[in-house]
């Protein structure tokens, strides 16, 4: 049974990375940099672990910016996505200028509240 | 006319008694003596002089005349009050132990004397201050090792003391050399009573017992935990005298010569006047009595009190600690005069330094920590008036924008958002 259960999991991680291989290259870009913002934000957390909370606006602004840009990213991957039917009349150029006035008006509260 | 003339005299009769408690010198000034008779004002008329010369008015009583009081209409008619009486049951007029306590409670010295004869009021007097005499009616001080030497082979009864309290505040500088002569009865102070002192204590040989009859128990007084003559300083700074003997006040014993059985060196005159003469201007206020006025502090650098300090500010306190001579308040000079800052336990705990004037000043750093903090001196001296000062102040924690700009800290914070 065990052994079963470890191909499968082989077999599912190799079909993931075949399927994921054939995503287009900007998509590709948008993933790369969501992981990007949760690393720095996961970098941010084991950093207050150690040093404890002392400016704690400023360690709450820092961990917003990298969660709140991630998810706009995430958005925008939805929205570029052409396979995605939901969005198909949406043209990518709009999506991404949604992505810059949104990320502004996050960081303007983010600048704000840094400290 | 006369309603107009007689309302005049009323009111200037009040102001003269107002006139008599004057808050800027603290000395008694009128003082009342009780005395079983009259033989007693002259046959101790050397420390009454002795008073008198120091400016005291001295009011002669009999302790049960019918008219004696010690305040008309709520005011004290006396700065002091000496009781040689020993031997009075009662007090007359509207004097009693209870008016006798208030009087103490109420800031004002008393000398008590008593003596073989010690009545039962004056016992309850004693105790109430403290002491302790000895229970039974017939006892006296009996020493066979220091006693007083004399030409007559006598009971060992009169004894010369010199055990005394080291403090110069309460004794004067001069040393006493002679021995102190004692005939009377001891006392004993409780152990726990922070507030007596023992001036002058027997020898370790002494104990206390009846001269005429054989000891059929061991004494229940012995040694040196028999103090002749103590003094109680009261939480309000009131000071008693407690004697057990009067005759110790008496011409006769401030006269007499002096030997201690035992030493070779005879003293032409005995200790007694020199003792009492220093005794009592302790007790009278004219040594020993501090006030403390002008408690300042403020931010250093500036010369305003604020009404709130921040954590960390860097600020000065300042007092002023003066001595009454007798006659005028002299700086106090002494090198232990600390200030805590307090809030349930002391955060900062100086040392004042002094410039000799007697103003007391030292500069600290108010910790890193907030809350309502006091500013305390609490000055208890042996035979000094205790200070207890204390001013209270807030301290607040930095504004926002009294952090640093860039919190060194926090950068990495500043760099993740600027990242992104």
């Amino acid at each position: 049974m065990a052994r079963t259960t470890t191909k499968d999991a082989q077999d599912l991680f190799h079909s993931l990375r075949s399927a994921y291989a054939s995503t287009p290259t900007n998509l590709k870009i948008i993933d790369l940099y969501v992981m990007f913002a949760v690393f720095t934000a996961l970098i941010q957390v084991a950093y207050m672990a150690i040093v404890g909370s002392f400016p704690f606006n400023s360690f709450l602004s820092g961990v917003l910016s990298c969660i709140g840009t991630a998810v706009l990213a995430v958005c925008l991957r939805i929205q570029v996505n052409k396979e995605n039917k939901e969005f198909k009349d949406l043209p990518p150029e709009r999506a991404f200028a949604d992505f810059v006035l949104c990320n502004l008006v996050l960081h303007l509260v983010i600048m704000n509240f840094l400290g | 006319m006369a309603k107009k003339l007689s309302i005049f005299i009323a009111i200037s009769l009040v102001l003269s008694l107002c006139d008599a408690f004057n808050l800027d010198n603290p000395s008694s000034r009128r003082i009342l003596v009780l005395l079983d008779d009259f033989a007693i004002k002259s046959s101790h008329s050397l420390f009454f002089n002795s008073l008198q010369s120091r400016g005291f008015d001295l009011d002669f009583k009999l302790a049960d005349d019918p008219k004696n009081a010690l305040q008309r209409y709520g005011q004290y008619l006396y700065d002091g009050l000496i009781l040689f009486s020993p031997s009075v049951q009662r007090f007359g007029g509207s004097i009693d132990a209870a008016a006798i306590l208030d009087f103490i409670d109420s800031g004002h010295d008393l000398i008590l004397a008593a003596d073989t004869s010690a009545s039962d009021l004056i016992r309850e007097i004693a105790t109430e201050c403290g002491v302790d005499y000895d229970e039974d009616q017939s006892s006296m001080v009996i020493d066979h090792t220091s006693y007083a030497v004399s030409e007559t082979e006598g009971d060992h009864t009169l004894i010369a003391a010199d055990d005394f309290i080291k403090s110069e505040v309460i004794l004067g500088s001069k040393k006493i050399e002679a021995p102190v002569l004692f005939q009377g009865i001891g006392h004993s102070l409780n152990p726990a009573n922070s507030l007596v002192l023992k001036v002058l204590s027997a020898s370790p040989a002494a104990y206390s017992a009846n001269p005429n009859s054989k000891l059929a128990q061991p004494p229940s007084l012995t040694g040196s935990s028999i103090s002749l003559v103590s003094v109680l300083q009261a939480r309000n700074n009131a000071r008693v005298m407690i004697s057990g003997s009067l005759s110790m006040f008496s011409n006769r014993f401030f006269r007499s010569s002096a030997q201690k059985a035992g030493s070779s060196t005879k003293h032409q005159k005995s200790g007694n006047e020199q003792f009492f003469t220093e005794l009592s201007k302790w007790i009278f206020h004219e040594r020993g009595h501090l006030k403390a006025v002008n408690v300042r502090h403020h931010k250093s650098g500036e010369v305003e009190e604020p009404g709130m300090y921040r954590i960390n500010d860097d600020l000065e306190y300042s007092v002023e600690i003066f001595e009454w001579s007798g006659t005028s308040w002299e700086p106090y000079v002494a090198n232990d005069v600390q200030v805590q800052f307090y809030m349930m336990s002391p955060y900062v705990l100086k040392t004042l330094s002094t410039d000799g004037k007697g103003l007391y000043s030292t500069a600290f750093k108010v910790p890193d920590v907030y809350g309502v903090f006091q500013f305390k001196v609490e000055y208890q001296r042996l035979g000094y008036t205790t200070l207890s000062l204390s001013k209270q102040i807030p301290v607040r924690p930095f504004r926002h924008n009294e952090y640093e700009r860039f919190i060194t800290a926090a950068f990495p914070y500043y760099g993740a958002s600027f990242s992104m």
